[in-house]
């Protein structure tokens, strides 16, 4: 890669410049949203609202998507879209609990079991990553269809993995990530912030950032500028199954339970919704990492702010759909 | 007595159907019609096309009604739908083509499989309705089917209530935790509830009520209210995250009503979570009767939980020879679900689902 380095770096200097710029007036109309429904809170709510408790409720309800969302706006940042996430959540929550309960462990040593319960659901959900990658890059499937054989066959092979049932075990060790605090601040919501700070960081500082944006701004001259495509498709695919299945991980190790009919419903559409109010464009060649985050808090916002109101599940689907296509909107003007 | 049954007779039944729905009467479809004989046999074919196999609960059915045709020597013609209404109508036609001695229905949706019924009948095959029921205005048990068998989710609903109001002392913050908007175990659940609560409750079916029963309440139970109400769609991570929402919204709830123990259980890690003690600070109750709930009864997180029974087995094996020796039948036979609490948990926790 290093050797790759200078030409598509000079060649997208000027327009990962106007990202850059961009980027901030893409993120003013979800900001500006954002801003709008804390400030309904503050005022409407404040009882509930302004308070440490909802703070930290909002937090760890945000993680999985945030933490999904970012991944995704990788992927749409190469052109790509990844609809597989939810179902890899679910087939990485039915392995865990597979070698948290298996009693036949070859080992003894401390921590080497739940170590593995992290390790081995994350290396297999990031194969299926590469099998993402395969038919997008290699096979030049249309990533809507290539991701979509994932999305319907991958919660039949969390269930089969599982026995076709719910599975429940009691780690309070291994479930830190999902039930542990530090300093008071909640787990996953610090796994959160780090995934969204690195991946920002990775998206505007390092050459692979780039090489993200260049493959979805233009690929035939990305490729003919030696950014090595076929490569950063693959890397994007499994980065993305990767922090799906440690999303996946967060939500059984909260609920002390995995059921693979579950994990993940609906995952991929609110990790778009929240890539798609943050300003990250769907053609790819622009990104914004800080605008996902953005657009994941204000999706759970929006929820949490109707269900405190007493509005009704349905009622809470619509709005929640009028406040991403506000966001949208706004979005467009301030650019 | 056997009639070809074409497409174009389907399709009126079908219309008929819609349109006995939408002025809400009944079709007669066959006047003084009575389901199917059954011939006194050694042993039996049964056909039990099963919704789907994702979860305990259903599981649990499965194992209960395979284990018991098997037992009695009995041959069992299994299907599984996987979640499609359309592959149980399938699967249902297969069995007919079969010519199984009779059908335990699980039916997925109540409209769709009443045609299916209705094709059983035809072809001269008893149909048992297990857990679910189908669309009493285009078959009726009795007359194209022999019964329904199952829980009664209004009384589930009311024992839960009776419970809490004991146990609470009548004074109690409420948050229901609501099934799937629309299920009819979500929406009797909660009916039952609100109906005790209200002083209104009468059992639904007075000549099947059991020693589960619960009397009538004498009156209203003005210190109980629920203050909120929302869905948790029977999932444990859905339930946990809107109660955790609802409860910092209204931190003076002091009770859980969950629809199922997922939600329950969902509802406890939230409480653990945000530093409370689950049975303590706020009282739990749910319905379903899985072994984690009586896990955590045990454990004094949940106060209790009214089981919806999945052991389907005897009862629908001792309906059916009962039926083909030519005793009456009642048309609805309701389960008796058992009621668990910390006086009976530990007892029972090896033989829950």
């Amino acid at each position: 890669m290093a050797s790759n380095l200078s030409s598509p770096a000079a060649g997208s200097t000027t327009s990962s410049g106007r990202t850059a710029i961009g980027s901030i007036g893409r993120s003013y109309g979800g900001l500006a949203a954002l801003l709008l429904l804390i400030a309904y809170n503050a005022v409407f709510n404040a009882g509930a609202f302004l308070t440490v408790s909802s703070l930290r409720i909002n937090l760890t309800q945000v993680a999985e998507i945030a933490i999904v969302a970012t991944a995704m706006t990788l992927v749409i940042a190469t052109g790509g879209i990844d609809l597989s996430v939810g179902s890899l959540m679910a087939i990485a929550g039915s392995i865990a609990p597979l070698i948290l309960l298996s009693s036949a462990a070859p080992w003894d040593v401390p921590f080497l079991g739940g170590a593995l319960a992290y390790v081995i659901p994350i290396l297999v959900v990031a194969a299926f990553g590469a099998a993402n990658g395969f038919l997008v890059a290699s096979l030049r499937i249309q990533p809507i269809i290539a991701t979509l054989i994932l999305f319907i066959s991958g919660r039949g092979i969390a269930q089969v993995i599982a026995g076709g049932r719910l599975k429940s075990f009691d780690e309070p060790g291994w479930q830190v990530i999902g039930q542990g605090r530090v300093l008071g601040i909640p787990v996953q919501a610090i796994i959160m912030v780090v995934v969204v700070v690195t991946a920002a960081w990775v998206l505007k500082r390092t050459v692979f950032g780039r090489y993200v944006l260049a493959t979805g701004g233009n690929e035939e001259a990305a490729r003919l500028a030696g950014v090595p495509v076929v490569r950063v498709k693959y890397a994007v695919y499994i980065v993305s199954a990767m922090l799906a299945g440690l999303a996946g991980l967060i939500s059984i190790a909260i609920n002390s339970a995995s059921d693979p009919a579950n994990v993940g419903q609906d995952m991929e559409l609110n990790a778009i919704a929240a890539v798609a109010v943050g300003g990250t464009s769907l053609l790819g060649g622009r990104a914004t990492i800080v605008g996902t985050f953005i657009g994941a808090l204000i999706i759970q916002l929006t929820g949490y702010t109707l269900l405190t109101e007493g509005l009704s599940d349905a009622t809470v689907r619509i709005v929640t759909a009028g406040a991403i296509l506000g966001a949208v909107l706004l979005q467009r003007r301030a650019r | 007595m056997m009639k070809v049954w074409t497409r174009r007779d389907v399709a009126k039944v079908g219309l008929g159907g819609v349109a006995a729905v939408a002025m809400g009467l009944r079709v007669p479809q066959i006047a003084g019609a009575q389901a199917p004989p059954l011939e006194q046999k050694d042993t039996y074919v049964i056909g039990y096309p099963q919704t789907d196999e994702n979860n305990p609960w259903r599981i649990a059915q499965t194992n209960s009604v395979r284990s018991e045709i098997e037992a009695r020597g009995w041959t069992v013609e299994y299907r599984n739908a996987q979640e499609s209404t359309q592959q149980q109508l399938a699967d249902v036609a297969s069995l007919i083509a079969a010519r199984v001695d009779a059908i335990f229905l699980p039916p997925r949706e109540e409209t769709p499989l009443a045609q299916a019924v209705l094709q059983a009948y035809q072809a001269g095959i008893p149909v048992f309705c297990l857990d679910r029921d189908v669309d009493q205005n285009i078959v009726q048990a009795g007359e194209e089917y022999v019964c329904f068998i199952g829980s009664d989710f209004y009384q589930e609903g009311a024992r839960a209530a009776e419970w809490l109001a004991r146990t609470t002392g009548g004074n109690a913050q409420i948050i229901e935790l609501f099934g799937t908007t629309g299920a009819t175990a979500a929406i009797d659940r909660s009916r039952g509830f609100v109906d005790y609560l209200a002083g209104t409750y009468t059992p639904a079916n007075p000549e099947s009520a059991t020693a589960a029963t619960p009397a009538p309440p004498a009156s209203a139970f003005t210190g109980m209210t629920i203050i909120a109400s929302q869905t948790g769609n029977f999932i444990r991570d859905e339930g946990r995250q809107v109660f955790e929402t609802l409860y910092q919204a209204n931190p003076g709830a002091t009770a859980v009503y969950a629809h199922n123990d997922e939600m329950a259980l969902g509802a406890i890690a939230a409480l653990e979570a945000q530093g409370k003690v689950p049975g303590q600070d706020v009282i739990v109750v749910s319905v379903d009767g899985s072994r984690d709930a009586l896990q955590a009864i045990i454990d004094g997180k949940l106060g209790a939980t009214v089981e919806c029974s999945p052991f389907f087995g005897p009862v629908a094996c001792d309906t059916l020879v009962a039926y083909a020796a030519g005793e009456p039948v009642p048309t609805q036979i309701i389960n008796t679900d058992r009621f668990f609490d910390a006086s009976n948990a530990a007892e029972f926790i090896d033989s829950a689902y």
